[in-house]
């Protein structure tokens, strides 16, 4: 057929408009002129996702498959908001209202499905409209309505818990409301679920808030009698009633057979078509989707529809002409509220024939069951765990055949792991695969001297390629060497691209007075500049150099350049310094005007006693920090962060020393000092420890007599350890000079990013002490000295807010995630 | 040309002969032998090599080189002859041939690992001396998907546009069908140190590759279902609100034309179609929109080498757009290129429809341009003609190529649905093959012409970051060896167009390169060796000799009429076959470690034949189980275009509906007997990747 063809499509759902998508790949836009009608408005959107919209997971504008411009973009006319109402099928052409005659060569019909309203009084008013507050649960429009009705009311019914219901139900409780489903059946989804997982199911969701009423049948929607006939209840067969504003009706849908039974097409449930689709009683029209049935069959999902559509394209086009319809597996997979749940195929087994796989852990609400006729899965249902959906579902879709162990595709398959035991391993196992290195070669120069991973690789290559193999060359050399290993000495290096261990690095910084990372990488690393090593020398040059450090900002972390902490929506928070967490009203009136004004998405009392502001952008944090009129809180960095109090002596009756004036003492002294890792403190003014001093990175604790004593190394993060007894001291000033000291020795020997308590842990608190708190020797008097020096040059970094670096330093980025929508 | 003595006394420093990588490596003296070293000072592998590179100096000495040109006897073998007689014979014949049948009926077919000068002149000789349309190469076997993919959204192709350094600084890379640890394991020390930085490294593959063991989440997709994994996860990128509106605004064209396809992808459905958990696809989209603009997004082979190859990259280009990646510092859409010089042959007029610089051959600007660095008049310069697969099933036939000339390729290895391609080049009138080794390909030609190998000559490469390179000489090639520049040259003044090929030397190839690509998409016009050497290579573009190269590209703007990337409507489309109750799994295919392309090279190298003597069939435990098949027995696999032989591993780090053979053997054993040649509309990239196979009990 050379001339192009007229084809006319009714029905611009689902089926309809993924056909006519399918038509135009397979052709071209030369072969067919198409024309389609719509019902509603709009273009094509994807009516799967309605349930998202509902539940406010998707917006409305973000579910549109084929927008009004798709059609014109793609030569099709179509029909909008017409309504089509009957084929003459004489002369060939579809009338519509507004007067609208097309005539065809093809004729198309996806006229889909309506909701099935049950018998029930009061559902209409007089006009046919339904009530209000009474909705269906079909189309964008009863979505959007629902949405503006759910604002306003407390109570919703869903009447019908099947698959549309229960989507419903959902995305009722998402908007805050109180939610009935009323059901008709024994149990839940009765066409996809046995009783028990029914039943399972509903014991699940009530423990999320809904209430069910099973077989119920429900008689009458009642309305108030202020005059505005809106619904106020409804009224069960049984004579009882349950109040709401709101009623969904969801009992299932029924093909649309209209516009087909009017124009004297073969209809019974849907309209009857062939095996190619065409209408049983006349071959020179088809139907496809949801209005059709097919082998005594009707669907509602989108798949059948879509695997019509593809045909039906095939063999318009003549790209696969002789292509048949022979009927769709039917499987669902779904999320109500949270909980998974698959189904396919008849989930009721024939007993003569057929194999019942069951696993049922009711405590979790677990219920799984395959169905198997001759090797392939007839019917399955998944329900609480769906780690093996996708894998069941393919099986399902594919007919597979299973595999003889059935668990596989109830429970995750445990992929064993690699020979763990390298003993036992033969000499030819390879070990290095870009090198083909065997654990025999690596054995041998174990053997012939090389006692490091470093000289183990060097001697046979093994770990130099992609190095993915380096665990289990470290095995083997264990394996091999039995004890007598070399340590690594890159298991030492302060950062990875410098080979020099943290004090022998900073012994070459300073002998050749390196103040910038770059000036680091130039001398010490051959001029490569290494990423991952850049923070970290930051961070050891302003220990050595503190003002003296030529601050490159690119090695700087986000945080450290802005001075706040960046949270994952890419606002930062702002904690201010409030010494010892103490603070005024005034203060306090302060944060309060600054967090209002600048919209403060939240705000905190962090677990250091300080007051956080959260959701501020980049380019208010100068503003924010200028009308606070407070310090830093280093909240943001590895530094010092906060010296938490207890109440002290001023008012507790415990108290045995002054914990906050010493609280306010450290964090005036320490403030802004950079560590390898961030540092808490707290001073707790009694043993009762209200502080929790002792889970600290430096905690100190008053005891009776006067004294206080020092705990350094304690935890209570992601690792939890109780501080080590450092020294007792007699006085305040002795106990932040000890302090001092520790943290100075702290930040010139630990690992960059390694904590106090794996620090203190490392170096054991006796060698520690004994270095620390030995005057004899000259080095706590250095120690001293250079921590005196660190805290003569420290300057609050929100001064930049004033002065900023660069001119672009508070200024965002492209933004990445802008809270309105409008690409 | 000088003959130095085979061993030399100094160290040269040039380039593994294998992959797009391109390690820097060190030849020195090796007391008879050349050694290789790794060489620290190149900044791309910066040492490492994988075995491959180790043992690459042992096919230089090779007992089964080909040290003189073979000319097949009237009794049908192939005995030794001179240069002047197999130039004779491949002079006559290509006379006689387009005598009888027209210019057209000779043709040429290349390779991605040629020279970048090899590549020009191959395509240079082409159409100034043979003037026939019919010239293609491997490459399109390798990278032409993304190639097409990149040159709709960005009007540009180059494999990485930003240098392989910024991939450890990502934030987030999503790796999509690469095998990289095994295939190209140098390039992981970048990933290793993206990920110790705290980078999250996503890895797609259907099998639990050596590189997806060392990701912090793999997705185990179902062969052939990449478009719509990438659908699902941009839909949840719409839905969750993680584009980066502003860069979509200002950077970009017909963001709807992406969402609208995605819209028809949600998460459940994708799960159904890949077979990848819906939680995964929620997880991928948020860490990469949670990277805030600075993630990787990379293609190999996986989701190229399909029919839908391009269709399949532009997803995921759509993503990388929508994320506004592309331009961006630490982050883009790239290609892992495959072959030694997959890119820089992609460039100078190997390709049937292109001519040096990028240019399109129905250019009419880009034609005045060749022609006027040719000296030929326009008119003379052939249009485009068919594709690789195309070309190769076409030998023979009324229409098609009936002698034909094959460098740098063993395409019956190499070529999907290998016996039809075996017996169309049977059916050649004459075959004309130049390898150093006598490949499977040259064993059926009527003359074999013996070539230098990488250590022997002098050129440039162009890695996968673009990056022009220089191949050094080492050592001479054995006497009676020639390189390709020399064979075209001598063959171009036989058949009477010698003035347009007077060279001296590859530099002056590559000068008469640069003149040629100046003002094209991939232009060489300002790098010279000498700047090679000065800079470690040079990035193009590099339009004058005052510029050092462009090692980010997009930075301001894309090469596009409106300056802007194009998002593309992409959904997902079947694969050329999929499995059914006869052939009920599926196949695909890919390399191993030891071996590299068609094993011409590497079957040869004893210590990678210890690593990898056999191709041995990845096959999961349930579908060995069903099959009934043992652990390390002989299996055969079957497709509707034949039968191979494979020895069997059993693991579940592969997908229970999937198996996996390497392509590096020949015979009974080539995977290429039972790969799908359907193509890609528009790259033309066969579906190597996949088709439906049934696994057997060998009988033997």
């Amino acid at each position: 057929m050379p001339e192009t063809q007229r084809l006319v499509v009714v029905g611009n759902g689902m089926a309809g408009a993924r056909f006519v998508e399918e038509i135009l790949a397979k052709s071209g836009p030369e072969k067919f002129a198409v024309s389609m009608f719509g019902d509603e408005p709009q273009g094509n959107y994807n009516r799967i996702l309605l349930s998202g919209v509902l539940s406010g997971t998707h917006d409305s504008k973000d579910i549109y498959i084929n927008p009004l411009d798709w059609y014109e973009r793609n030569g099709v006319s179509l029909f909008a908001g017409v309504k089509a109402i009957g084929i003459d099928r004489q002369s060939k052409s579809v009338y519509a209202s507004g007067g609208h005659l097309v005539p065809y060569d093809q004729l198309v019909l996806a006229t889909g499905s309506l909701p099935f309203m049950p018998p029930i009084n009061g559902l209409y008013t007089d006009d046919g409209a339904l009530a209000p507050g009474v909705f269906a649960f079909r189309t964008l429009d009863d979505c959007t309505q629902m949405i503006n009705h759910a604002a306003n009311v407390r109570r919703a019914v869903v009447i019908g818990g099947g698959l549309l219901g229960l989507e419903a139900a959902r995305g009722l409780m998402n908007r805050g409301l109180e939610v009935h489903v009323v059901h008709l059946a024994k149990h839940l989804m009765e066409n996809q679920l046995d009783a028990e997982s029914g039943g399972l199911l509903k014991e699940t969701l009530e423990e999320m808030g809904v209430t069910f009423h099973l077989e119920k049948l429900t008689q009458r929607v009642t309305t108030g009698d202020t005059g505005d006939n809106h619904v106020n209840g409804v009224e069960f067969n049984d004579g009882t009633t349950l109040d709401c504003e709101m009623v969904v009706v969801s009992a299932g849908i029924r093909p649309n057979v209209d516009m087909a039974k009017l124009s004297g097409l073969n209809t019974r449930r849907g309209i009857l078509v062939n095996d190619d689709l065409s209408c049983r009683n006349d071959p020179n029209i088809y139907a496809i989707g949801e209005c059709i049935e097919h082998r005594s069959v009707t669907y509602g999902l989108v798949a059948p529809a879509w695997e019509q559509a593809t045909i039906l394209a095939g063999r318009l086009t003549m790209t696969d002409p002789h292509v048949r319809y022979e009927g769709s597996r039917t499987s669902t997979k779904l999320k109500v509220m949270g909980v998974e749940l698959a189904v396919a195929g008849n989930v009721h087994a024939d007993d003569d024939q057929d194999e019942v796989v069951t696993y049922v852990e009711p405590s979790r609400g677990v219920y799984k069951k395959l169905i198997v006729r001759d090797g392939h899965i007839t019917g399955a249902i998944l329900l609480g765990d769906g780690t093996t959906a996708p894998r069941l579902l393919q099986a399902f879709d594919r007919d597979e055949q299973l595999p003889k162990d059935r668990a596989e595709l109830l429970f995750p398959i445990m992929t064993e792991s690699l020979a763990d035991d390298i003993a036992t391993l033969p000499d030819e196992t390879q070990i290095c695969n870009c090198n083909g290195v065997t654990k025999g070669a690596i054995v041998e120069a174990v053997n012939a001297g090389n006692r490091s991973y470093k000289s183990v690789s060097d001697a046979t290559r093994a770990g130099s390629g992609c190095g993915s193999c380096k665990s289990q060359v470290e095995a083997v050399l264990e394996f091999a060497a039995d004890g007598l290993i070399a340590e690594d000495p890159s298991a030492h290096y302060y950062v990875p691209s410098i080979p020099m261990g943290k004090t022998e690095l900073i012994e070459a910084i300073k002998s050749q007075g390196l103040k910038s990372v770059s000036a680091v990488f130039n001398t010490l690393a051959g001029g490569r500049e290494d990423p991952v090593s850049k923070i970290g020398l930051a961070s050891l040059l302003k220990t050595i150099w503190d003002d003296e450090y030529d601050d490159e900002r690119d090695a700087r972390f986000i945080n450290d350049r802005v001075h706040a902490n960046i949270q994952k929506d890419g606002t930062f928070s702002v904690v201010p310094r409030i010494f010892g967490g103490i603070t005024t009203p005034a203060e306090l009136r302060r944060i309060a005007d600054v967090a209002e004004k600048y919209n403060a998405g939240m705000v905190k009392i962090t677990g250091g006693q300080r007051i956080d502001l959260l959701g501020i952008p980049k380019e208010n944090l100068p503003d924010v920090w200028k009308e606070l009129g407070m310090p830093s809180g280093h909240a943001y960095t590895k530094a010092f962060r906060t010296c938490k109090t207890c109440v002290g002596t001023d008012f507790c009756r415990f108290g045995l020393g002054d914990s906050t004036q010493l609280g306010i003492d450290i964090e005036k002294r320490f403030q802004g000092v950079e560590m390898p890792h961030k540092v808490k403190m707290a001073v707790s003014g009694c043993p009762r420890n209200c502080a929790e001093a002792t889970v600290k990175d430096v905690g100190v604790v008053a005891i009776e007599g006067g004294k206080w004593e020092i705990y350094v190394g304690g935890a209570a993060g992601a690792s939890v350890r109780k501080g080590d007894v450092l020294a007792v001291v007699d006085s305040p000033s002795e106990a932040i000079k000890v302090m001092g000291r520790f943290l100075q020795y702290y930040r010139e020997n630990a690992k960059y990013l390694e904590r106090t308590y794996g620090f203190v842990e490392r170096i054991g608190i006796e060698p520690i002490r004994k270095l620390l708190m030995d005057d004899s020797t000259a080095e706590p008097a250095r120690l001293d000295e250079a921590m005196q020096s660190t805290v003569a040059s420290y300057v609050d970094p929100w001064l930049e807010g004033l002065n900023p670096i660069h001119e672009s330093q508070f200024l965002t980025k492209p933004e990445t995630s802008a809270t309105v929508k409008n690409c | 040309m000088d003959r130095s003595p085979l061993v030399t006394t100094k160290t040269t420093a040039t380039h593994c002969p294998y992959c797009a990588f391109q390690c820097g490596m060190l030849l020195g003296d090796g007391d008879g032998h050349l050694t290789v070293s790794g060489n620290d000072e190149f900044p791309v592998n910066n040492g490492a090599l994988c075995i491959k590179g180790w043992t690459a100096a042992e096919t230089l000495t090779h007992s089964e080189r080909l040290l003189h040109p073979l000319i097949r006897s009237s009794d049908g073998r192939l005995r030794t002859a001179s240069w002047e007689a197999a130039v004779d014979r491949i002079v006559e014949a290509i006379t006689e041939t387009q005598h009888k049948h027209g210019l057209g009926s000779v043709g040429m077919f290349g390779g991605g690992s040629l020279t970048n000068e090899k590549a020009y002149l191959m395509g240079k000789f082409a159409r100034v001396a043979l003037k026939t349309p019919n010239i293609d190469y491997n490459g399109r076997f390798c990278m032409s998907s993304a190639a097409a993919a990149s040159i709709k959204a960005f009007g540009i192709d180059r494999g990485l546009p930003f240098p392989v350094e910024d991939i450890a600084n990502a934030k987030t890379i999503l790796l999509i069908g690469s095998n990289a640890a095994e295939t190209m394991p140098p390039i992981m020390q970048y990933f290793d140190q993206q990920q110790s930085g705290g980078g999250k490294l996503i890895v797609v593959d259907p099998r639990t590759t050596a590189t997806a063991q060392r990701a912090d989440l793999h997705l185990q997709l179902t062969p052939g279902t990449d478009a719509a994994l990438a659908n699902g996860i941009l839909h949840t990128l719409v839905v969750e609100n993680l584009t980066d509106c502003q860069y979509i605004r200002e950077r970009t064209n017909d963001f709807t034309l992406a969402t609208n396809s995605a819209a028809a992808f949600w998460p459940g459905r994708v799960e159904r179609i890949t077979g990848v958990p819906e939680s995964q696809i929620l997880q991928t989209a948020r860490i990469l929109g949670e990277s805030r603009g600075e993630a990787m997004i990379l293609t190999a082979r996986g989701p190229e080498q399909q029919a839908q190859g391009v269709n399949n990259v532009l997803a995921f280009i759509n993503l990388a757009l929508a994320l506004g990646l592309v331009g961006e510092p630490n982050s883009g859409y790239g290609c892992l290129t495959g072959q030694g010089n997959g890119q820089g042959g992609r460039e100078h007029g190997q390709k049937a429809d292109q001519l040096p610089g990028y240019r399109k051959i129905d250019d009419p600007a880009a034609r005045r341009h060749i022609a006027n660095v040719w000296s030929v008049p326009e008119s003379s310069l052939p249009m485009s003609g068919p594709s690789a697969y195309e070309l190769l099933d076409g030998l023979g036939t009324e229409d098609g190529v009936k002698a034909l000339l094959v460098f740098g390729s063993n395409v019956v290895v190499s070529a999907p649905h290998a016996s039809n391609i075996e017996a169309k080049l049977r059916s050649l009138d004459f075959l004309v093959v130049g390898d150093f080794f006598l490949s499977e390909t040259a064993d059926l030609a009527d003359v074999v012409l013996p070539t230098a190998q990488w250590a022997e000559e002098e050129g440039t490469m162009t890695n996968l970051e673009g990056r022009v390179i220089r191949r050094r000489r080492a050592v001479a090639p054995p006497p009676e060896v020639r390189d390709e520049l020399q064979i075209f040259q001598d063959l171009a003044t036989r058949l009477g167009a010698g003035d347009h090929f007077v060279f001296d030397s590859a530099e002056d190839v590559f000068t008469e390169l640069r003149h040629a690509s100046a003002g094209g998409p991939a232009d060489y016009a300002g790098i010279t060796y000498q700047k090679i050497d000065d800079l470690d290579g040079v990035f193009w573009p590099c339009p004058q000799e005052d510029h050092s190269g462009t090692p980010r590209m997009f930075v301001d703007r894309f090469p596009t009429p409106t300056g802007r990337a194009q998002f593309h409507a992409v959904t997902q489309n079947p694969s050329g076959e999929v499995p059914d109750p006869e052939y009920p799994l599926f196949l695909t295919t890919g390399r191993v470690m030891a071996q590299y392309q068609s094993g011409t090279q590497t079957r040869r190298i004893p210590s990678l034949g210890r690593i990898a003597p056999k191709p041995v069939a990845e096959v999961h435990p349930s579908a060995a189980s069903l099959a009934g098949v043992k652990d390390g027995e002989d299996i055969v696999l079957k497709t509707r275009r034949g039968t191979a032989n494979f020895s069997l591993k059993i693991t579940p780090t592969i997908r229970h509906d999937t198996v996996f053979v390497p392509f590096h053997w020949a015979g009974s054993r080539s995977a290429n007997l039972l790969t799908n040649p359907v193509l890609d509309p528009t790259s033309k990239m066969p579906e190597f990747k996949i088709c439906a196979v049934r696994l057997e009990k060998s009988i033997t």
